[in-house]
């Protein structure tokens, strides 16, 4: 007794997990709140939603991740569902399907045979049954194309089959498993994966990607390689729209280049499972600095907005605080330069002015010699082993689609044999999908039949 | 005066507008000289635009920019209302019922009428900023206003089974397909276009992991076209439900019809995003 209490109970659990309701449901739940997320600005900081919507809507962001909304506790857990819905459901429909795959559709009786959805019976005159007709409609059923069965001694006459398409009951599994084969590949390469950044002076090389989290704190992703930006380039139209960003990388291993490719936006670079993407790009002022030092030496230096230029035998550092190209005629830089000590200072340089600058009681000339533009590429770099589960899902998504929609399974009967005192002749067909073409070619097949029999 | 591909197009609006007339006017009259016209201007305005969007696609290629006419509002415009009427005209020739034509054509025409007569949309030939550059462009949207175009068709059989409502084969409403062959058709056409919408969603996805390493990321004209499949999908598994067949389905595919159009437009204006070069 106990036990058939339990079954029942779970019976309703499962009936309830693997309920086509509670898919609508879902689908209707999941439509009306990615809503949210395209009308609410995600990823912004709680900060700006406090600013924005005040205290009392803010409360309601805050709890409900309003501000991540596609991966917040209940929209996650809504896809959760949906997907114990998919497993169940599947598990559950699975015996059912089989069975009736495996059904003999040969395997029926009259009465089966004229409940079909589609049938039409021939009683002829004694004098017609002649096996030269018999011979004629079997030849006209064949017509319909496909693998012809038969089976003998069907209540006094011959049942004929006609079958196309039986694995349509396969193709609602396909779609079903290949949307659970996405989101494993998506859960797998998220867990197992990284996305991040790299931003590239032209001639500079890194080993790091820079990944910035949720709360907004940079972590640093080491490479086992180095990737360097040898060359960016950008073009545009006339009309001013971007033509063109093109970054020329090289991938180097223990100092050695092991890879090059040029990328474009459509064209990113693979190495070691690790793609990166043309992403963006930034325009630095760049100055070119003189410097002699106290014994007569000379050297030029580029200095880059954001990157440090050094002269290692002096040990002076330089860096780019403003670059201004047109200052009363000439071009203008204010620069750092330091020393490893920490000492240093910001100056002004004006091209054609020199300026000096003092360690202990040796004197630096510094005079600004030009000056203009270097590019930072900026990279999307990815690393993804789940894609590959993702792409597979899709394929396994669109055929199962393709069976469905196009592989209807369709059964066409034809049954010959002697009635009370006269041939009898029986026509049946049933299909899964698309009736209104299926009467058609039923119809056709009737008036075919229906020609041999008025000729004979 | 040279003949544009702007001029071809624009006159083909009048085409479509003209067989909508016809075939509203065959719907009341029920004249089979006048079905049969409209079937011809029909075809002849898909003629028209035809020549029209590959005259476009030369006229690209003499500006130097060599690409096919599928890369802003104007153009995905022009194709929309071809995909129309191209599976329209199939569902016309299977089902040999021309009434539906009159629910079908104003889809295309207003999508015509709009792209060439806005001052929001633009019909210069522009060049393929970076982001476009890709042969996933074509195939993404050819596979997406496939779907689109079925939706259309959708709405137009959802519309005509609500006005078939309760009543008896007589009059106006009798000259419209049954219910039972209506949800038929809806049901197939929507199959149609959620299997197109379905491979337009995968196609962009491969793109975008091309373009920029991520095959989702949430931007909102990827949300809105997985909301139009979730409604989609919502009128596919209704079937099975007691007593969602038919009259809700037929609202369905309306509610459906509208997040297409939110899908194509309502995002370009209203909100930000990836697609934002789909506006101009």
């Amino acid at each position: 007794m106990k036990s058939k209490k339990v079954e029942a109970k779970s019976n309703i659990i499962l009936n309830f997990f693997s309920s086509v309701k509670l898919a609508i449901t879902l689908f209707i739940l999941l439509a009306a709140t990615s809503i949210i997320g395209t009308v609410l600005p995600q990823g912004e900081t709680l900060q700006f939603y406090l600013e924005n919507f005040g205290p009392t809507y803010f409360k309601i962001i805050k709890s409900l991740q309003l501000y991540d909304t596609y991966h917040s506790w209940w929209y996650l857990s809504l896809l959760g569902l949906f997907s114990i819905n998919l497993i169940v459901c599947t598990i559950r429909r699975l015996p059912y399907t089989m069975r009736l795959y495996k059904r003999d559709a040969l395997d029926l009786s009259m009465d089966d045979l004229t409940r079909r959805p589609f049938k039409k019976i021939w009683k002829l005159r004694p004098d017609k049954g002649d096996k030269e007709l018999y011979q004629r409609i079997k030849a006209v059923f064949q017509g319909v194309g496909g693998r012809i069965r038969m089976k003998q001694n069907v209540q006094g006459g011959d049942l004929f089959l006609i079958e196309k398409g039986k694995w349509n009951y396969w193709g609602v599994y396909f779609i079903h498993v290949s949307i659970l084969v996405i989101f494993a590949g998506a859960v797998y390469g998220t867990f197992t994966g990284f996305k991040g950044r790299i931003m590239l002076l032209e001639g500079e090389s890194t080993n790091q990607v820079m990944k910035v989290d949720q709360a907004g704190n940079i972590q640093k992703i080491p490479l086992n390689f180095s990737i360097r930006c040898n060359k960016f380039r950008v073009e545009f139209y006339p009309s001013g729209a971007p033509k063109l960003f093109q970054s020329d990388l090289s991938i180097l291993k223990d100092g050695k280049e092991v890879k090059k490719k040029s990328i474009l936006v459509n064209d990113p670079l693979s190495y070691n499972g690790i793609t990166f993407y043309q992403s963006t790009y930034q325009a630095m002022p760049e100055a070119i600095v003189k410097i002699t030092s106290p014994d007569g030496k000379q050297r030029l230096l580029h200095v880059t907005a954001f990157d440090r230029a050094m002269w290692p035998e002096t040990g002076l550092i330089l860096g780019l605080i403003k670059y201004l190209p047109n200052v009363h005629g000439a071009p203008a830089a204010r620069i750092y330069i330091g020393e490893p000590s920490g000492n240093g200072e910001a100056l002004w340089l004006l091209q054609g002015h020199d300026k000096e600058y003092k360690v202990g009681d040796s004197i630096f000339r510094i005079s600004l010699v030009g000056g203009g533009e270097k590019y930072m590429t900026g990279l999307q770099v990815k690393k993804d082993p789940g894609v590959w589960m993702v792409w597979l899902g899709c394929t396994l998504l669109i055929l199962g689609f393709a069976v469905v929609f196009w592989v209807p399974h369709q059964r066409y009967w034809l049954w010959m044999g002697k009635g009370s005192d006269n041939l009898k002749i029986v026509l049946a067909g049933q299909t899964n999908k698309n009736r209104i073409s299926f009467e058609k070619h039923f119809r056709k097949l009737e008036r075919e039949i229906e020609n041999n029999i008025g000729e004979a | 005066m040279q003949i544009t591909s702007s001029y071809l197009l624009s006159l083909t609006t009048f085409f479509y507008l003209g067989a909508a007339a016809i075939y509203l006017l065959y719907w009341i009259f029920r004249l089979e000289k006048v079905g049969i016209l409209a079937t011809i201007v029909t075809i002849s305005g898909f003629l028209l635009e035809t020549v029209g969007i590959a005259l476009r696609w030369k006229e690209s290629y003499a500006l130097g920019y060599g690409h096919a006419p599928l890369s802003n509002l104007y153009e995905s415009l022009i194709f929309f209302s071809w995909v129309t009427i191209l599976v329209y005209l199939v569902v016309e020739f299977k089902t040999k019922n021309r009434v539906i034509g009159a629910f079908a054509t104003p889809f295309a025409c207003l999508a015509m009428a709009y792209a060439s007569f806005s001052p929001n949309v633009q019909d210069t030939i522009q060049p393929l900023i970076p982001a476009l550059q890709s042969n996933w462009l074509i195939a993404h949207v050819i596979t997406c206003f496939l779907g689109y175009a079925s939706f259309a068709v959708a709405c137009g059989f959802g519309i005509m089974y609500l006005l078939k409502g309760d009543s008896n084969n007589e009059g106006l409403l009798g000259a419209l397909p049954s219910k039972k062959v209506l949800d038929e058709l809806m049901h197939q056409t929507i199959i149609f276009g959620f299997l197109w919408l379905t491979v337009g969603i995968i196609t962009g996805a491969v793109w975008a992991n091309q373009a920029w390493g991520t095959y989702w990321s949430w931007d909102p004209k990827e949300t809105w076209s997985l909301i139009t499949w979730f409604v989609y999908a919502t009128a596919l598994h209704a079937r099975f439900v007691r007593g969602w067949a038919g009259k809700k389905i037929a609202y369905l595919s309306i509610i459906g019809f509208i997040s297409v159009i939110f899908t194509y437009f309502g995002v370009n204006f209203l909100l930000s995003g990836l697609h934002s070069y789909g506006s101009s």
